[in-house]
């Protein structure tokens, strides 16, 4: 509970930060949409069947697009105040930064497929299913956006706590986060087919989702701060006496060299 | 001036595993290279491009196994902060990117031989170009990335090593013009016979390079610590 | 003999062939002001680093309030504060909200901590700064943000990377008063800088940080002037910079 409460905290300091100038949701919702107008453009004249097709890998490409901008943004802040540390130094449990990360970067992706589906909806006729099972849509932005955000956030905190390059964020999330997206291709070809094992593609997802979760949670703060290297037992403890005027450290001023 | 400890001298058997998996291969790669070409007779659908299947599936294999290899070793990195894990992973990857490398040169050649498409892109295919593309992210990280990426690295790899049971469940996902994963299971004995040799002479010679590699590795960890030792000023 | 706040023994950290901390032992006890003085890239960030629990290092003991920290956690972490080189706030918050929020953080673990507006007036903000989102303030005002956080969780363990920098005459007269005062309080204190005067007006002892370790010391045995003098000598061993601003006395 504390950590939930300690996410909880760091979700509503981020959240207020954003609603004070909009600066990440506006350039990811604009970016959203200029890609929609891109698609428009590149396959709006393709056939309906070539939509079907395409439908789920532009949609799942926005994602990957906007999320990349996204985690990038939100740990921009922390970098540039270099606040990532001082969360790091205080006494909270730092899952719970990986939390309310996650939580902000998932907030902003769904609004973002907020725009992107009733855009691809009202570009291509093939997304009908989108609007015709809203529920099941939702639930597959909300899986597919989540499986992206559990592996980004702890490799976009992991770059923001070192000197780490943005570009980086590149190389390491596109390749890493597509076996994610693959099943949200998979599963998006599902509801635009109206496939009766739709259920168990989103069971799927969702499955995937924990495991992610998981795994980004047992290594975020590892990856942030590192392991404590093995020591041997020792049964001296420090701060005995040593004598009123003895030097706690190695004075090398008054040794001779060997 | 006090020179640096030099390593340990003497025979260790670790040093020649490397060097004797490399000499027990080149018979096997001999053996089969001849079976694949002269003793297994050309298969019915396919034909004479079904001959890459030699190459092609092990090279498969081999990838996979160095990505799990260098994801546990990554996940030993990370918990015991080992330097011997972190040349393990290191090495597995450069490894499992040349495999993956020919896996992925072999596949479209088999591909367009057999079906005239060298790209179909389904599941496997595209599987495991995203499985290399996650080794050589990883390498471009370990090369390039900051000061503390070597951890950051780690859990590349280790993501990647879960990566590699997603590729054979997607095979089951999706319907595909790649042969099945039972595609294996039914050759006729005397094509298994030609596959093992190959399979097996391939995996030495990964070994043995990983062997070396590491080893390597370990050596240039060694010359950093007697140059830091050389260079303490309080020597 | 009370128990050292921090103890480090044998500590070395290096990046390949890069040694930033070597062999490096260090005591602070209750009470205390230990100034640290080094050149630019002698390893004093790292340490800070090691000490706050940033940084695990390669090698070496790490004692916390007279318990072996192999990680700093957050028990340990609830007893310390870091006010380090970057101020570490949230510009889009005012300097209310970002104590407010750590002070959050910290009742959400079963910490107490000082009202913010009762250590941010005390640290000479004015009522109409409090307010004011932190990216309108200077570099001093920021300072003194940044140490009303560290200061408002009553720490045992208090560690400055180079606090006066970016302080007027009164911002460091002001800053010596608050660290006199914790020292009453019974916290150690570490702080970095290269202000010889105010480093001698306050520290108990000021150690030399050479090449990763701590090399010379010189500790406050009552007169001040002869502690100045003793000071100065150790000054002058630090190796020339031209990066460096300190200013001996």
């Amino acid at each position: 509970m504390r950590i939930l409460r300690q996410a909880l905290l760091l979700l509503r300091s981020e959240l207020r930060q954003e609603l004070r100038d909009f600066e990440l949701l506006l350039t990811a919702g604009f970016f959203t949409v200029v890609l929609l107008a891109m698609f428009y453009l590149s396959f709006a004249s393709l056939q309906a069947r070539a939509h079907l097709s395409a439908l789920p890998g532009l949609m799942w490409l926005t994602v990957a697009f906007v999320g990349v901008l996204t985690l990038t943004r939100v740990f921009d802040r922390e970098r540039e105040a270099d606040t990532l540390r001082a969360l790091l130094a205080a006494p909270i449990d730092r899952l719970a930064i990986y939390l309310a990360k996650s939580a902000m970067a998932l907030s902003v992706l769904m609004i973002c497929c907020a725009v992107l589906v009733p855009g691809l909806w009202l570009i291509f006729p093939a997304g009908q299913a989108f609007a015709e099972l809203p529920g099941q849509t939702a639930l597959l932005a909300l899986l597919g956006c989540a499986g992206y955000v559990a592996i980004g956030t702890l490799f976009a905190a992991g770059l923001a706590t070192g000197a780490g390059k943005n570009t980086l964020l590149f190389i390491i999330l596109y390749p890493l986060t597509t076996p994610v997206l693959m099943y949200a291709l998979v599963t998006t070809r599902a509801l635009l087919d109206h496939d009766p094992a739709l259920p168990d593609h989103l069971t799927r997802m969702f499955v995937l989702d924990i495991i992610l979760f998981a795994a980004a949670s047992l290594l975020f703060e590892t990856v942030l701060v590192g392991a404590p290297a093995r020591r041997p037992e020792r049964p001296h403890r420090p701060g005995r006496p040593r004598g009123p005027a003895e030097p706690v450290h190695r004075d090398m001023s008054r040794e001779t060299s060997s | 001036m006090t020179s640096p400890t030099p390593p340990a001298s003497g025979f260790r058997p670790g040093h020649v595993l490397p060097d004797l998996c490399l000499l027990a291969a080149m018979p096997l790669l001999v053996h089969s290279v001849y079976r694949v070409f002269m003793a297994t007779p050309i298969e019915q659908s396919m034909g004479t491009a079904f001959k890459i299947f030699f190459f092609h599936v092990p090279m498969g294999w081999l990838c996979m196994l160095m990505a799990l290899i260098a994801g546990i070793a990554a996940a030993v990195q990370l918990r015991r902060r080992s330097s011997a894990a972190a040349a393990v992973a290191l090495a597995a990857a450069e490894l499992g990117f040349v495999t993956g490398l020919g896996v992925l040169l072999t596949g479209p050649i088999w591909g367009n031989a057999t079906w005239g498409k060298p790209w179909t892109g389904d599941a496997r295919q595209v599987s495991t170009a995203l499985l290399w593309l996650v080794i050589v992210a990883y390498l471009l990280l370990r090369h390039y990335g900051p000061r503390s990426s070597d951890r950051l690295a780690a859990a590349l790899a280790i993501f990647g090593a879960v990566n590699v049971p997603i590729i054979y469940y997607a095979v089951k996902l999706w319907k595909t013009l790649h042969p099945s994963t039972g595609v294996v299971g039914t050759l006729p004995p005397d094509m298994w016979a030609t596959f093992w040799p190959g399979f097996g002479g391939l995996l030495l010679v990964s070994l043995g390079l990983l062997g070396l590699r590491i080893r390597q590795l370990r050596l240039a960890d060694e010359l950093d610590a007697a140059w830091v030792q050389l260079e303490d000023p309080q020597r | 003999m009370s128990e050292a706040a921090v103890a480090l023994r044998g500590v070395a950290q290096r990046f390949g062939r890069k040694v930033v901390l070597r062999n490096l032992e260090l005591e602070l006890r209750p009470g205390t002001i230990v100034g640290l003085v080094g050149a630019n890239g002698s390893g004093k960030t790292t340490l800070f680093s090691v000490l706050s629990g940033l940084l695990q290092p390669d090698a070496g003991e790490r004692w916390l309030f007279g318990r072996a920290a192999d990680e700093v956690d957050a028990q340990a972490r609830a007893r310390l504060a870091y006010v380090a080189h970057a101020t570490q706030l949230y510009g889009a918050l005012s300097a209310r909200e970002n104590l407010r929020l750590f002070a959050d953080l910290r009742a959400a673990a079963g910490l107490s901590t000082r009202p913010a507006d009762e250590v941010l007036l005390e640290l000479g903000l004015s009522p109409e700064a409090l307010g004011r989102p932190v990216s309108t303030f200077s570099r001093g005002m920021a300072q003194r943000v940044a140490l009303a956080r560290a200061l408002a969780a009553r720490p045992e363990l208090l560690l400055l990377d180079e606090p006066f920098t970016a302080l007027d005459a009164a911002g460091r007269g002001m800053l010596s008063r608050v660290l006199l005062d914790e020292r009453s309080r019974g916290a150690a204190v570490l702080l970095s800088s290269h202000d010889f005067d105010a480093l001698i007006q306050i520290c108990d002892r000021i150690v030399l940080l050479e090449g990763g370790a701590l090399v010379r010391s010189v500790e406050h045995q009552g007169d001040r002037e002869s502690f100045r003098r003793r000071a100065a000598a150790l000054w002058q061993d630090l190796p020339a910079d031209p990066g460096d601003t300190m200013v001996a006395g």
